[in-house]
């Protein structure tokens, strides 16, 4: 089977830093994998090279057989690798119904007309779609910068999901929310991979939350891949439980 | 709002102000409504980028000038017709437009609105400096020539009322339709996270010059209308305080709000002939004003209604969310 | 348009002497004030638009000092001193209230003290141009360079701005205050938390950066003509400097300032119309190739 995103021998580095260490790693289509490692690992990083917010200093990323390392940010947008953000990047002043049409229309190419009137119907109501996958249909009219933390959070996702994305990466989409709002965050996730069919490539610090809904697991440590298989075979790999599971005592829960 | 209910909406109140003012106005309400026109759409231009955009221009005043001078010096020269030499002006404010944008739009945030302010203060000299073209410091001098057109004279101030009228409602009712379209929505991103609108695959940088160009066409087109009511043009029409005072009625009115800076501009032009008319002390009273709105309230009349009016309402949506889960 | 004037006076030692030492005042006040702004823009992240007006304050502080006490040293103090006080309230009571507000909110408040300063001047000094003269200390006769001659307030204006600006780089490079500056201008909160009162240095870096202005105004007095309003072009080009030499960048906002004195001075003799023309086509070309500046390091 032939990989949807192939990494090869990725790299970065911030002056001394070496913040992506040749990381070479596959992501099966249609895939839902979990990236985990300490903080400052390389995790956020490896996200901004895949995405063309960083220039990487060398490797390789193809999407489907295509190198993409070096194009710009909207180019691979349109290609298809959405993302939401470690902290949530969001319109504050739209509403929620408004920012995801806003969003599909951008994505459809459908934002210069000076001569039509926002919303274009058949763009809201591919945002309702979306609203209701993620459920944020509760807050359609609420501008974004009411909604409670993890809404905001779910916004970002949507705002991802609106480009129709094959490869969506989202960087801790958990962070900042209490336990319970955590499982609900994921379970939303994770239904949305299984409903919408795409490759799913997030971060996650609770593990507990990584070992149930991962299929595969990637660990990176110091910008290098430490570790990567099942969550069974993480959790009895011994580079992961001396190196990893140590420091991950420090995590906040 | 539809579309449609706006142009009728405009449409009507233009012809009623139109009507009651030459049926029962006098001379001195006609000076007031034009100007209020012409300030009211010189603020409701720049509003395209401070309010939608999030690109606060202090050289606004650049298109005031180059539309009046211009259509001055071309009217002058004598050889073109009303409507020709003010569709040339027009392009000549895209092309001037389009120009700075490019410079201007490769800074972000302050600099942005120091690089405007730079370019309009390039114009300035040009005009004070080339005084055998536009006068210097006089001004065009010798009145601007109004020939009839098309039936209509403007050297008729009733006429040229109307005129101004007409020209503003239209204006209004394009920029109202920009801001609407998809297009207005899209510089909204831009002025709320310009990042995540690249991210979701939006041109921002084109999208920021276009913007800059339209509010340039419209400022223009309001500085067009400045040189037909003055018959001249005067350097402080292109001159830093010109932009300052945009920006003060868009505040004062406010910037979320479509017609806020239009009430701000009403407002502005009581105070300023007020102020002018009490004291001699305009700079200190209208800079005291602005520091009060400025510190005390951070934004503008309209502004705090229309805030008041959505936290109301998701208030609201909160509460029969709240009730469904 | 007058190149054969132009060409005469570069082959002209004396002309260009002359032209030169022109040159380096205008630059210099420029670069005074340039240097202000940037250093308020380092560590604060925001714009002074008010800064021209700073300028204006300086020169009428120090017209109103030599006109009571007739010593030049005592109307730089006022200048510097002055005007260093003034911004140290105008940031505690006005700007320090909008650094979290968006642009627009900084630069109204500016707007309004613009506005305000203007017409407080006109109303303390009147509205007529008012001239200091040429200060007894440097009632000397010119100085011999090469061919020409330099008048002495102009070599020491000279000097002395060169002075302040190493002294200024040797406070921010070389001791502790500048340490904790530097570490504010990159993260506030960091030096909060270790105990550093950051409104303080806040204060005592925008007081700095006005008394550079206020330094400027005085400077000038001796040269300049003193008229309400008169602080606006200095702005404009202390800001074109800024963004030729690069954000940020001191080093690069005084040659830039250099440069821009050159052209204003030479610029009289070969291409009076076209001198701003000129500064600004500059500054598009260098905007152009390099948006940072020609010294700028990448924009935060
Ligand atoms: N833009 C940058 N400039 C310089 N150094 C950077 C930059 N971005 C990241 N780094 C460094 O690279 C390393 C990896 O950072 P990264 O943000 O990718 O970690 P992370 O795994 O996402 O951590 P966290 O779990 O805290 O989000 C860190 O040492 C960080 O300081
Ligand atoms: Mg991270």
């Amino acid at each position: 089977m032939t990989a949807r995103l192939a990494i090869t021998g990725l790299m970065k580095r911030f002056g001394g830093v070496v913040a992506t260490d040749n990381v070479t790693l596959d992501f099966a289509p249609g895939s839902l994998t979990a990236i985990i490692g300490p903080n400052g690992a390389g995790k956020t990083t490896f996200f901004n090279l895949i995405t063309g917010k960083l220039k990487p200093d060398g490797g390789e990323i193809r999407l489907d057989g295509v190198d993409i390392s070096g194009q710009t940010q909207s180019e691979i947008v349109r290609r298809g690798i959405g993302r939401a953000f470690q902290v949530a990047s969001i319109f504050p002043r739209f509403t929620v119904e408004d920012a995801l049409t806003a969003a599909v229309l951008t994505h459809r190419q459908q934002t210069s007309s000076m001569l039509r009137r926002f919303p274009l119907p058949d763009a809201a109501s591919r945002a309702r779609e979306i609203m209701a996958l993620v459920g944020l249909e509760r807050v359609g009219k609420t501008p974004s910068r009411y909604l409670s933390h993890g809404d905001q959070k779910l916004l970002d996702i949507a705002l991802a999901l609106a480009l129709e994305p094959k490869v969506l990466l989202l960087d801790e989409p958990t962070a900042g929310m209490g336990p319970e709002e955590r499982w609900q965050m994921i379970e939303r996730v994770q239904r949305l991979w299984s409903e919408v069919g795409m490759t799913l490539v997030f971060i996650e610090h609770d593990m507990d939350i990584v070992f149930k809904i991962a299929q595969t697991i990637r660990v990176l440590r110091y910008g290098k891949v430490l570790a990567e298989g099942t969550p069974d075979e993480i959790r009895s790999n011994e580079a992961v439980i001396e190196a990893y599971l140590g420091t991950s005592l420090e995590e906040p829960a | 709002m539809t579309a449609r209910l706006e142009v009728l909406a405009g449409v009507v109140l233009g012809a009623l102000v139109v009507a009651l003012t030459l049926a029962f106005g006098d001379k001195a309400l006609l000076d007031v409504l034009m100007r209020l026109a012409i300030f009211g759409l010189l603020a409701l231009s720049l509003n395209i980028l401070v309010g939608y955009t999030g690109l606060v221009s202090f050289g606004h005043a650049m298109f005031f000038g180059l539309g009046a001078y211009s259509f001055g010096l071309l009217m002058q020269s004598g050889a073109v017709s009303i409507p020709s030499a003010a569709l040339i002006t027009l392009v000549v404010a895209c092309i001037w437009g389009g120009v700075v944008g490019t410079f201007c739009i490769r800074l972000d945030d302050i600099y942005f609105s120091f690089l405007t302010l730079a370019f309009q203060m390039l114009l300035y000299s040009i005009i004070i400096g080339w005084v055998s073209l536009t006068g210097g410091d006089q001004g065009l001098m010798g009145g601007i020539p109004r020939p009839p057109f098309l039936g209509i004279n403007l050297a008729e101030p009733r006429q040229l009322f109307v005129l101004i009228v007409v020209v503003f409602v239209v204006c209004v009712l394009a920029i109202r339709q920009i801001v609407q379209s998809p297009f207005g929505f899209a510089l909204r991103m831009i002025r709320d996270n310009a990042e995540r609108a690249r991210f979701l695959g939006l041109p921002v940088q084109r999208y920021k010059l276009i913007a800059f160009v339209l509010s340039g066409f419209f400022g223009s087109v309001s500085g067009i209308l400045m040189s037909l009511y003055v018959s001249g043009a005067y350097p402080n029409f292109a001159f830093w305080s010109m932009s300052g005072d945009a920006i003060f009625m868009i505040i004062l009115g406010g910037l979320t709000v479509f017609l806020g800076p239009l009430v701000g501009a009403a407002v502005f032009l009581l105070l300023n002939d007020n102020i002018t008319r009490l004291t001699e002390h305009h700079g200190i009273v209208m800079g005291v004003v602005l520091l009060a709105i400025v510190l005390g309230m951070r934004k503008g009349f309209l502004d705090v209604l229309d805030e008041w009016w959505q936290a109301r309402a998701s208030r609201a949506e909160a509460r029969a969310g709240g009730d469904r889960q | 348009m007058n190149p054969e004037a132009l060409l005469a006076c570069l082959t002209t030692p004396a002309c260009i002497v002359t032209q030169v030492s022109a040159g380096m005042i205008i630059g210099m006040l420029i670069f005074l004030v340039a240097s202000g702004v940037t250093l308020i823009f380092g560590v604060l992240k925001v714009v002074n638009f008010t800064h021209g007006s700073f300028y204006m304050l300086g020169v009428y502080f120090a017209l109103t000092a030599y006109g009571l006490t007739g010593s030049y040293a005592v109307s730089l103090l006022a200048g510097a001193i002055g005007v260093g006080l003034f911004g140290v309230v105008f940031e505690r009571f006005f700007m320090s209230k909008v650094y979290n507000a968006d642009v627009l909110m900084q630069l109204l408040v500016c707007y309004a003290f613009i506005l305000i300063l203007d017409d407080v001047v006109k109303t303390v000094w009147g509205g007529d141009f008012l001239k200091m003269g040429m200060p007894e200390e440097f009632a000397l006769p010119p100085i011999k360079v090469w061919d020409g001659f330099v008048p002495p307030f102009y070599a020491f204006l000279t000097v002395f701005a060169v002075l302040i600006a190493v002294l200024v780089a040797a406070l921010l490079g070389l001791t502790r205050f500048g340490k904790i500056v530097r570490a504010a201008a990159v993260n506030r909160q960091m030096v909060s938390v270790l105990g550093i009162n950051t409104s303080l240095v806040y204060a005592l870096i925008f007081g700095l950066g006005s008394v550079l202005a206020g330094l400027a105004g005085a400077l000038a007095a001796p040269v300049r003509s003193a008229v309400p309003g008169m602080g606006f072009d200095i702005l404009i080009e202390s800001f074109i400097v800024t963004v030729i030499g690069g954000m940020g960048s001191m080093g690069g906002a005084f040659i830039a300032a250099i440069g821009i004195g050159l052209i204003r001075s030479f610029g009289t003799i070969g291409f009076p119309l076209a001198t701003e023309g000129v500064m600004f086509a500059i500054m598009a070309i260098v905007l152009l190739i390099k948006p940072t500046g020609l010294f700028g390091r990448r924009a935060a």
